[in-house]
C-alpha cells in the first residue's frame, strides 16, 4: 500500500516529465532552415578535455569564416552543428545519434577521445552516414574495415614511427627503460616502443608502472639510476610527466626522457621551467612548422581571427578536419534533398580527398586513414632566456634546431 | 634475500622516510582530532590542499626561502583557522546528534565543496611552488637527494617535536590528551571541553595546512591534490592506532619506507598496495594498530 508521501512523487515525477518534454519541443521547435549544409561536429566541449575540445572548435570555427565569407558552398550557408561527448562513450553515442538522426547532418566530424568514436563511427557506419574522426589515435578506429569511416588525424602507431626512426638512426640506444602509466594509454604505447626497441637491439631493463594521480616517483626513480638506462620512455600525461622530471632533478638522475607528446602542454613548461630541457616526444604543433607556406598561412589566420593566442596541435586538426568534410561535400555536389543518396555520394569524394592543409598533405588509405600526416620529433629546448620550448629536430627536412646530448644536472647553465 | 647494506636500498630507506614525514604530518591532525572528538575527518587532505595554494601565493608575493617560511606560517594560520571555523560551523552543531555516519557524510561533503570551490577559484591547471633552495642536491655517500627534501623531512620533524611540546608541556596540551583519554571525566574536572574540541581542530587542520605546503613543495598542487594525502593519513592512523599521536609519527614513516621498499623489491604497478597490505596485516594480528591502547582501556 503506498503511502500519501510516495503518491505525492509518484505525481509530482510525471508531472515534471510532462513538463520537460513539453520545454523540450518548444526549444526544439521547427528544424532550422533547410537551405543550409550542415555538418555534425562531435567533441567533448564539457568535462576536463573542454580545454582542448575548444581548441578544436576554435580551429573548426575559422575554416567554418573562411567558407561563408566566399558566400558557403552552392549559394547555401554551411551551419555546424556541435554535439557534446563529455569523452563518454554512452553520452558520444548519444550525441551522434541526435546529429545522424534528428539533425540530419550531411557528414560527422570531429572527435577527439577514442572510446567515444570507436563507438560513434561504428554507428555511423550503420547510418550509412560519413564519418570523419580528428584527433582521437586508437587504431580500432578505422581497422575495423568501416568504408564510412575516415580520419585526418595520424594514429598511434603513426604517432610514434617518426621517434622510432629517429631511435634507428640517430639515437641507437643500447638500454632503454619504460616508465609509464598504468593505462591503455600506457600499455598501448608500451607495446609499440618495445618492439621497436627490439628491432634495433636495445634492451630492455625496466617496465615500470605508476597509477594516475600519483604524486611520488622517487622509489622508481632511484630504481632507474641504479639501471642507468640511455633512453627512458616516460608515457605520462602532463602532472605526472612535469613532477617525474622535478623529481628526476632532485635524485641527480639523467637520460634521455621520451614521451608520446601530449604532455607538453603550456601548463607543462610552467611547472618545470628549465628543468624539462631535453625531454623529447612527437608533435604536430603548428606553430614548429612554419617552414611550410600553407601551416605558416593557417597561423596567420588563426592570430587575426583570435588576437594573442597561438594555434596549438588541436587548433590544426580540427581546422583541417572540417576542410577535409566542406572540400567532399563541394566535390559531391549541391545536396539533392536525398539524405542517404547525398552522404554516399560525399563518402565517394572523401576516398578521392588529397590536399594539402596544416598538417600536411590528406590523401585517405583504403582504410580510409590518413598515412600522409606524419608527426615530428621534438625537443624541449631553452633560448638565452632559460625558458623552455618545443623543436622540430627529426625529420631533417623539418628540423628547425639540433639533437642536444642530455647534459649532467652540475653542467646545465639555466636552474 | 634483500641485500641489506647496498646503496639502493638505503636511497630507498631515505626516499620512504622522506615522503613518509609528510605523511605523518597530515596523519597527526586527523589522529588528534579522532581521539578528541571521534570524528573522521576526509576533508583533512583537503586543508592541505588550501595550505599548498596559500603557499602558492605567498610565493608569488615573495621568492626564495624568505617566501617558502613566510608560506608556512601563513597558511599555518589560514588553515588553523579554517579549521576552527568549519569545527564551529560544521562539526559542533552536530556533536549534540552524535552518530558517526553523520560526521562522516558531512566531512565528505566538506572535502567535495573545498575542492569545487578550490577549482572553481584556482582552476584546474595544476602548478608547482619553485624550489627556494635552487635545486641543491646533496650526496650523502650512499644516498643522494635535494636540500630541499632533506629540509622538508626535518621541517617536518621540527613541527612534530612542537606539538609534542605543546600537548606535553602546556595546560591546554595536557587538557587536549585529558579529553582524549575520557571526555566526561575531563567535563568532571572542569575542562571547557568546547575551547578543547575548538583548539584541537584547529591545531590538527595547522599540522595539515604545514603538511600541504610540504607536500606541494615536493610534489604538485591542484584542487584535487587532497585526496591521496587524505587516503594515507587514513592508512597511517589505522596503522599506527586510532588518536594516538606518536602511532602516527611512526606510521607515516613506516608506511613511506614500505612503500619504496615495496616497490623497489617485489612490483612498481603494487606500490600503493604494499602499504595497504601491511595494514591489513596490522588489522589482523594487533587491530587497535601498532602502538594503539587496547579496546575499552
Amino acid at each position: 500500500m503506498p503511502s500519501k508521501e510516495e503518491k505525492f512523487m509518484k505525481k509530482s515525477v510525471i508531472l515534471l516529465t510532462a513538463l520537460f518534454l513539453l520545454v523540450g519541443l518548444a526549444v526544439a521547435g521547427p528544424a532550422s532552415a533547410a537551405d543550409s549544409i550542415k555538418i555534425g561536429i562531435l567533441g567533448p566541449f564539457t568535462g576536463s578535455l573542454a580545454f582542448n575540445a575548444g581548441e578544436m572548435k576554435k580551429g573548426m570555427e575559422l575554416a567554418l569564416d573562411e567558407v561563408n565569407a566566399k558566400g558557403g558552398l552552392f549559394g547555401q550557408k554551411v551551419e555546424v552543428v556541435y554535439g557534446d561527448s563529455e569523452c563518454k562513450p554512452d553520452k558520444g553515442l548519444a550525441a551522434v545519434k541526435k546529429l545522424v538522426t534528428r539533425d540530419k547532418v550531411l557528414v560527422v566530424g570531429g572527435g577527439y577521445c577514442s572510446s567515444v568514436n570507436i563507438a560513434a563511427s561504428e554507428f555511423c557506419h550503420y547510418e550509412k552516414t560519413p564519418d570523419v574522426v580528428a584527433i582521437a589515435i586508437s587504431p580500432t578506429i578505422t581497422n575495423r574495415g568501416y568504408d564510412y569511416v575516415f580520419r585526418t588525424s595520424p594514429n598511434s602507431p603513426m604517432f610514434l614511427m617518426g621517434i622510432n626512426k629517429w631511435l634507428a638512426d640517430v639515437k641507437k640506444p643500447k638500454v632503454v627503460a619504460f616508465f609509464m602509466e598504468n593505462s591503455d594509454y600506457g600499455r598501448d604505447g608500451q607495446k609499440i616502443w618495445e618492439a621497436a626497441s627490439k628491432k634495433i637491439g636495445a634492451k630492455v631493463v625496466a617496465n615500470l608502472y605508476f597509477e594516475i594521480g600519483d604524486t611520488d616517483f622517487t622509489t622508481q626513480i632511484s630504481k632507474l639510476k641504479e639501471l642507468k638506462p640511455d633512453v627512458v620512455f616516460n608515457i605520462a600525461s602532463t602532472t605526472e610527466a612535469a613532477l617525474i622530471q622535478k623529481q628526476a632533478k632532485e635524485l641527480d638522475f639523467v637520460t634521455q626522457w621520451i614521451g608520446v607528446g601530449g604532455q607538453f602542454t603550456q601548463a607543462y613548461f610552467k611547472m618545470t621551467g628549465p628543468i624539462s630541457q631535453y625531454a623529447m616526444g612527437s608533435s604536430l604543433e603548428p606553430t614548429k612548422a612554419m617552414k611550410d607556406p600553407v601551416t605558416a598561412a593557417f597561423v596567420k589566420a588563426y592570430q587575426a581571427k583570435y588576437p594573442g593566442s597561438r594555434p596549438g596541435i588541436f587548433s590544426s586538426q580540427g581546422f583541417d578536419n572540417l576542410k577535409v568534410i566542406l572540400d567532399a561535400v563541394k566535390r559531391a555536389g549541391k545536396p539533392g534533398g536525398d539524405l542517404a543518396k547525398d552522404r554516399a555520394k560525399i563518402k565517394t569524394a572523401l576516398t578521392a580527398t588529397d590536399m594539402k592543409l596544416s598538417q600536411g598533405t590528406i590523401k585517405f588509405g583504403k582504410d580510409g586513414q590518413v598515412y600522409t600526416v606524419l608527426p615530428s620529433v621534438v625537443q624541449v629546448q631553452l633560448d638565452k632566456d632559460c625558458k623552455p620550448d618545443t623543436q622540430i629536430i627529426y625529420p631533417p627536412e623539418r628540423a628547425a634546431a639540433k639533437y642536444e646530448n642530455p647534459q649532467p644536472w652540475s653542467a646545465r647553465t639555466c636552474k | 634475500m634483500v641485500p641489506v647494506m647496498d646503496s639502493l636500498f638505503l636511497q630507498q630507506v631515505l626516499n620512504g622516510l622522506i615522503t613518509g614525514s609528510v605523511y605523518s604530518l597530515i596523519a597527526i591532525g586527523l589522529t588528534m582530532i579522532f581521539g578528541v572528538m571521534k570524528i573522521s575527518n576526509f576533508a583533512q587532505g583537503d586543508y592541505s590542499m588550501v595550505g599548498a595554494y596559500t603557499a602558492v601565493f605567498v610565493m608569488a608575493w615573495v621568492g626564495g626561502w624568505l617566501g617558502w617560511i613566510g608560506s608556512v606560517v601563513a597558511a599555518a594560520a589560514v588553515v588553523g583557522l579554517l579549521g576552527v571555523v568549519t569545527e564551529r560551523l560544521v562539526f559542533r552543531p552536530l556533536m549534540t546528534r552524535w552518530t558517526d555516519i553523520d560526521m562522516i557524510m558531512v566531512s565528505i561533503g566538506l572535502f567535495i565543496l573545498l575542492d569545487n570551490l578550490a577549482q572553481l577559484f584556482f582552476g584546474a591547471t595544476p602548478r608547482m611552488i619553485g624550489d627556494p633552495f635552487g635545486g641543491v642536491t646533496v650526496n650523502l655517500g650512499v644516498a643522494s637527494t635535494s636540500l630541499l627534501r632533506l629540509f622538508c623531512f626535518f621541517f617536518a620533524g621540527i613541527t612534530i617535536f612542537c606539538l609534542e611540546l605543546f600537548l606535553n608541556r602546556s595546560r591546554m596540551g595536557v587538557a587536549i590528551r585529558a579529553t582524549s583519554q575520557n571526555r566526561f571525566a575531563a567535563q568532571l574536572m572542569g575542562i571547557d571541553i568546547n575551547q578543547v574540541y575548538r583548539i584541537t581542530f584547529g591545531v590538527g587542520a595547522l599540522l595539515a595546512g604545514v603538511g600541504g605546503v610540504l607536500y606541494g613543495t615536493l610534489f604538485a598542487i591542484y584542487p584535487t591534490m587532497g585526496a591521496l594525502p587524505t587516503l594515507k593519513a587514513f592508512a597511517v592512523t589505522i596503522l599506527g592506532g586510532m588518536g594516538n599521536v606518536r602511532g602516527a609519527i611512526w606510521g607515516g614513516l613506516i608506511l613511506g619506507v614500505a612503500e619504496a621498499l615495496g616497490g623497489n623489491y617485489i612490483a612498481m604497478e603494487y606500490k600503493q598496495a604494499i602499504g595497504f597490505f601491511i595494514i591489513i596485516l596490522v588489522l589482523l594480528v594487533k587491530p587497535s594498530g601498532l602502538f594503539g591502547r587496547k579496546e575499552g582501556a
